[in-house]
């Protein structure tokens, strides 16, 4: 009976013993790819959202001639859907895998990454010419005068729109000025369109297309220094009635229901029935978004180019807002290394993505903004450009409110937004269901 | 919930060889496992039994138990994965049972579970006793019935999700405008429709299996003294089928408190709530992992743990152990 015991204790441990070997020895794998490591062959992580047509193609040349030009460095590049991104990489950052060059999307998930010590501060390590050229372009990714990414785009939201459409309902996108001539296109649109085409698409499953709603009306509404407070994740409660003004504003909208019907279960970029993809298939006239959109509109086409009607028209000015109507809602990718990436193939692969022959090829592949301006002469897709233009004449830009405020924070703001269109939450429940989420951020 | 049904089928083997068992009683042991030779060889005996469940028992301790302490552990702080957790005391646990959408999904759970019982229990008996007759065609509809649910649910949910969009294939086919998804009105009752197409083949099968268990000479007998059809069904198969009712149901239950996979796949990440179909599982991905806030995720998931393992005990305790002991002891002796 003892020995038995005894025995099957012993054999109990060993078990246990060789799975923790097991096991660490799994750790020790993965962790001695992230380990700094100044001469020798490097292997670098590179985690990014291009899921299809160009754009991928784009991550695939840059890392084929990145590696030709540094020897003894290789770059892993994986794809991770845009949707799921920040939830992976935060995992990966909890697991201590992250990847060693990610997407950056600036703002509150910026300093919480900082925070933690999970970002490298690239400050000093940015090529002096990529730095001099980019400029103000850091903004985003600057955390207390630190750098922490290196921006390649610049993404102002607008509507993007099929001219086509535009013509058949009779409406010049250029006389789009105030909340009364965009009422009045939605409903000629909606007269011409029929069942065969809605005014406007939304992808409001994805929540953030549906915010970013009451982010333009918040701009307009809201002083430049309040909206700002905001979009720099300062403010603990919308008390000023601004954000009230904004919410109605975008209430009294919903109600002329100018959306797509299934709105609240179409996503924003997948695939022929979101947001994106009604418009590149001339189901919608147009979308709320970023200067993203021609290039995800252009994967959803039937033969995957761009959509040759696309126009660019900036967000309408409102009654009485206190904001400027030139200023824009704006983001950045950039890029950040790990805090424990190998140094230096990685700084050199962010500079070596700013540099201007880089930016170019981004500009064109992306059919976006370059955050190099030595770049901007590659862009070529007419609505890109007007979007440009209006970047140029904007008074201020600013950062997405949910990036600004954090992944907590920034989905409860995004959610009560959808509660409300849904017909959920009145503007004020829904301001307050907000209120709550800032309240308990930090 | 396949452990309690090994259990419970495996009951009359340790009732027989309750004697040799009890010896190794205080080892956790997989409940098929039979000692093949009786107090000879008692070292090897141990040897064998501890190399065979040894494994199982050491994973089971490292996925399951550890991750539970651990959620126990982290529920009590502020934490984002990483970087430094801050302790918060029972800050997660009162925002968890404060927040209104989360007994809406406790409430959405109750739904799912009291109607996966109605609508799926009576079903399934009445498809089993048609498929336990003799006739043309038998197999291939069991295999076409068994079919949704061997599809992964990551599948049927996107393929449900393109079907039933307002601009879908079925409005389209009814020429109809339901928000089958969208409408918060409807949308439970869709997911019910979805869960029982894709639910039902299995309590069929659980039940046919039951079925053909019941000896023949019963139903002859009974036929002899000129019952009649329904008669046999109703006096006879439906009280010996009781005890697989009742696995099922506890089957059914325990899946309806898991609810997550089909949700998140069909809803998205954010707006089950607003169609009315959240669940808790659902409820603490949202606010733990999407979030970012992973101890207020932990919390959350000990709160659910918390309230299955109450429903599971009580219907152990109240309505599995009795009839189970009872029949199972008929089926040893069958």
């Amino acid at each position: 009976m003892h020995i038995r015991k005894t025995s099957q204790v012993v054999i109990g441990l060993l078990a246990a013993a060789t799975l923790l070997v097991g096991l660490s020895a799994c750790s020790n794998n993965s962790s001695s790819n992230t380990t700094p490591s100044s001469s020798g062959p490097v292997t670098l992580t590179l985690w990014h959202n291009a899921t299809s047509g160009q754009g991928l193609a784009y991550w695939q040349q840059a890392v084929k001639t990145f590696e030709a030009n540094n020897p003894g460095v290789t770059i892993n590049a994986q794809v991770v859907q845009n949707e799921d991104f920040d939830g992976k990489l935060q995992a990966a950052m909890a697991a201590n895998t992250t990847p060693d060059i990610f997407l950056q999307r600036g703002g509150g998930k910026l300093a919480d990454q900082v925070n933690a010590g999970q970002v490298l501060d690239i400050t000093n390590l940015i090529d002096s010419n990529v730095k001099s050229q980019i400029g103000g372009g850091f903004a985003v990714d600057s955390l207390n005068n630190k750098i922490y990414a290196m921006p390649l785009d610049i993404q102002p939201e607008g509507f993007w729109y099929s001219q086509n459409l535009f013509q058949k309902a009779g409406v010049t996108a250029s006389s789009i000025t105030d909340m009364d001539s965009l009422n009045a296109a939605v409903t000629k649109l909606k007269a011409a369109g029929g069942t065969d085409f809605a005014p406007i698409a939304l992808g409001a499953k994805d929540a953030w297309p549906a915010a970013h709603w009451f982010y333009q009306f918040s701009l307009r509404e809201c002083t430049q220094d309040t909206a700002s407070q905001l979009a720099t994740g300062q403010l603990k409660s919308l008390s000023d009635p601004c954000w009230l003004k904004a919410l109605n504003d975008l209430d009294a909208f919903n109600k002329t229901n100018p959306w797509n019907p299934g709105f609240l279960t179409t996503v924003g970029q997948q695939g022929a029935g979101s947001s994106a993809g009604l418009v590149a298939n001339y189901k919608a006239a147009m979308e709320l978004q970023g200067a993203w959109d021609p290039g995800v509109i252009g994967g959803l086409t039937p033969d995957g180019k761009n959509l040759p009607d696309l126009g660019y028209f900036p967000f309408p000015a409102v009654p009485g807002g206190q904001g400027d109507p030139t200023a824009l809602m704006a983001g950045a990718d950039g890029w950040s290394c790990s805090a424990k990436a190998p140094e230096p193939a990685c700084v050199n692969f962010l500079n070596f993505l700013g540099s201007t022959a880089q930016q170019k090829l981004y500009a064109v592949a992306f059919s976006t903004i370059p955050a190099n301006p030595t770049a901007a002469d590659a862009v070529t897709d007419p609505a890109t450009k007007t979007a440009a233009e209006a970047l140029s004449k904007a008074k201020y830009t600013l950062l997405w409110f949910d990036s600004a405020l954090g992944q907590d924070a920034g989905n409860a703001v995004n959610q009560a937004v959808v509660g409300m269109l849904a017909g959920q939450l009145t503007p004020d429940k829904a301001l307050a269901q907000m209120n709550t989420a800032l309240a308990n951020n930090g | 919930m396949s452990e309690s049904l090994s259990a419970a089928t495996a009951a009359p083997e340790i009732a027989l060889n309750g004697l040799t068992r009890s010896e190794g009683g205080n080892h956790v042991l997989p409940p098929s496992s039979r000692p093949r030779r009786k107090n000879s060889g008692g070292i090897r005996a141990g040897l064998e039994v501890t190399l065979l469940s040894g494994p199982a028992v050491i994973i089971f301790l490292a996925f399951v138990i550890v991750p539970v302490i651990v959620a126990l552990y982290y529920s009590f702080y502020s934490w984002k994965g990483f970087g430094t957790p801050n302790p918060v005391g029972w800050a997660n646990y009162k925002w968890t049972l404060t927040n209104p959408q989360f007994w809406d999904a406790v409430k959405h759970n109750g739904i799912i579970l009291v109607l996966s019982l109605v609508m799926q229990g009576p079903l399934a008996i009445l498809l089993a006793l048609l498929l336990n007759q003799k006739m043309r065609g038998r197999s291939i509809i069991r295999v076409l019935v068994f079919v949704p649910y061997v599809i992964s649910e990551a599948i049927v949910g996107i393929g449900m999700s393109l079907m039933l969009q307002d601009t879908g294939a079925v409005n389209d086919l009814l020429n109809a405008h339901v928000g089958w998804l969208s409408s918060p009105k409807v949308a439970i009752w869709t997911l019910m429709f979805i869960l029982t197409w894709k639910y039902i083949g299995f309590a069929i099968i659980l039940m046919l299996a039951g079925l053909q268990g019941i000896p023949e000479e019963l139903s002859e007998a009974a036929a002899v003294d000129g019952a009649s059809y329904w008669q046999i069904q109703w006096h006879i198969m439906l009280p010996l089928l009781k005890p697989t009712i009742k696995i099922w149901a506890f089957l059914s239950i325990i899946g309806s408190m898991q609810l997550f996979d089909l949700v998140y796949v069909i809803w998205g990440q954010y707006i089950a709530n607003i169609a009315g179909v959240s669940t808790m599982a659902y409820f603490m991905a949202q606010n733990g992992r999407l979030s970012g806030q992973l101890g207020r995720g932990s919390a959350i998931a000990i709160v659910v743990f918390l309230i299955s393992l109450v429903v599971a005990i009580a219907y152990q305790r109240f309505i599995l152990n009795r009839d189970t002991e009872g029949a199972l002891t008929e089926a040893g002796e069958e």
